[in-house]
């Protein structure tokens, strides 16, 4: 469970977060969506406290993180996974790597390690690609590395900040897919930032629209399932020609 | 062989070994020394996870100061720390002192150039998975920013080389002195023009060198 408790945050003088009240309850899928400049992001880093909260309280998985020490915090941390827009994947390390250096992190007891990489590297399906550095690899595989590294400490919570907003459709409902899974079969809460409106409708429970800081509602929906859609070069080229109604008489 | 790098052979030799001893500890103080105070100045800057002004500011006037003194001015207003330090402000050991003072500014820099060519995402993604200070330098910063290191150290290398060689001016030796004492001041100018040409295969293995590594060690 995530609760913010009037939490409020500025940038110099720029309130980007007006005292914002919001509980995720265990196991859902939330989405977060506004207009760009809107906050969404601002709101989802105060979730793991990547950005420190003015005024307010966070607390997720019944700790209070606005509270707790450095120490503490980092502890809390093993349990919030993150993924990014751009995946921020060590260059220089190897799929296998970039994997592995989130459980040297948290101190996962060593023997085990090797078993736990491998193991989340097939959950998303790369276990083939074990030696290649993230260079060589599609943006579709770029995140899915990324989700296995939030997973590998077996997190309860996972916050994505636009995770499919620099991927192509097909590649977008694949992830979206993948985090679909780990929400069902994990019981892995999941709190998705997009201005996407297709991927929240597509698996959110919950939505929270966000306007200038400020939380504008949050609605209950009817997650309408993923769309794998046709991204077929020939699909492409139907949808372009599709007519726009100039010529109809 | 020409003859006069026969007659001369000695010291030539022993020349050459003072640029190496100079330059060497120019290295291991620009590594052990440069390298750390390169990450404080990147760690502290702001909106970094040791954000200190103070610090900052403090690092960043020092290495301002030492990159900014003409190094030949900067040789003579250190001979009383060097003396302080060594009991001496003569020889190639003495030289090394100045020497790995402007090493150490010099290489800090390129440091934390380096570093800062390291996507923020990338500090980012470790500190939310719950990385210290400590895991974020060398599982993180120091595994995208090598390539970057070795680099700088390459350019730094051969600029050490090049400060070295007015080291005659406290007794420090080195190839640069002996083409001054022997090739320009004894009117022996193809004396001089041999310790160039040793200065410029030098200066070709180490860019070779330097740049062989850091494009294998770079997996971007
Ligand atoms: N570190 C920062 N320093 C200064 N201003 C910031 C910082 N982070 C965010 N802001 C500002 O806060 C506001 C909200 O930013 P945020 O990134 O949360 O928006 P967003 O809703 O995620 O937008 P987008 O859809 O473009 O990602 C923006 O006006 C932004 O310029
Ligand atoms: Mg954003």
């Amino acid at each position: 469970m995530i609760k913010l408790h009037n939490v409020s945050k500025s940038f110099s003088q720029f309130q980007a977060i007006k005292s914002v009240f919001l509980t995720i309850d265990q196991g859902e899928i939330h989405g977060i969506i506004g207009a760009s400049g809107a906050g969404k992001s601002t709101l989802l880093r105060h979730m793991n406290l990547l950005e420190i909260p003015d005024e307010g309280e966070v607390e997720v998985n019944g700790q209070k993180l606005t509270s707790l020490s450095s120490k503490e915090l980092r502890q809390a941390r093993k349990s919030i996974g993150m993924i990014f827009q751009h995946f921020n994947l060590v260059a220089n390390k190897t799929v296998y790597e970039n994997v592995a250096v989130s459980l040297e992190i948290t101190n996962f007891p060593k023997k085990e390690r090797k078993n736990r990489v491998l193991e989340c590297l097939q959950f998303v399906g790369l276990e083939s690609s074990l030696e290649k550095y993230p260079a060589q690899l599609s943006g579709g595989q770029k995140q899915r590395v990324g989700i296995a590294r939030a997973l590998a400490n077996k997190p309860q919570v996972l916050l994505c900040d636009e995770p499919t907003s620099s991927l192509d459709p097909n590649t977008t409902a694949e992830i979206l897919g993948v985090l679909e899974n780990i929400n069902k079969s994990l019981g892995v809460t999941i709190v998705i930032v997009s201005h996407e409106m297709e991927v929240i409708k597509s698996i959110c429970n919950r939505v929270t629209v966000m306007e200038a800081g400020e939380i504008y509602d949050t609605v209950l929906i009817e997650p309408t399932s993923i769309q794998i859609i046709d991204n077929s070069p020939r699909y492409y080229v139907e949808q372009l020609t599709k007519g726009g109604g100039m010529d109809d008489a | 062989m020409p003859e006069l790098l026969v007659q001369y052979e000695t010291e030539i030799w022993t020349s050459i070994g003072e640029t190496f001893v100079m330059v060497g500890v120019s290295i291991l103080a620009a590594i052990l020394i440069g390298l750390p105070v390169g990450t404080f100045l990147f760690l502290c800057r702001k909106g970094q996870v040791l954000e200190n002004q103070f610090v900052f500011s403090i690092l960043n006037l020092l290495v301002n100061i030492i990159r900014s003194f003409p190094f030949l001015l900067l040789v003579v207003f250190l001979i009383p720390f060097t003396r302080l330090v060594l009991g001496t402000a003569i020889g190639t050991a003495a030289a090394t002192v100045p020497l790995s003072i402007i090493a150490i500014a010099h290489y800090s820099r390129l440091v934390e150039q380096s570093l800062l060519e390291v996507p923020k995402g990338v500090i980012e993604a470790a500190i939310s998975m719950g990385a210290s200070i400590q895991d974020i330098i060398f599982k993180f910063l120091y595994v995208e920013a090598r390539s970057g290191f070795v680099l700088g150290l390459t350019t730094s290398i051969i600029s050490f080389i090049s400060y070295s060689t007015i080291m005659g001016v406290v007794g420090g030796g080195g190839i640069g002195d002996f083409a001054i004492r022997y090739g320009y001041q004894q009117f022996k100018t193809e004396l001089m023009i041999y310790m160039i040409i040793i200065m410029v295969i030098l200066v070709q293995l180490i860019q070779f060198f330097g740049t062989t590594v850091s494009r294998m060690i770079d997996k971007r």
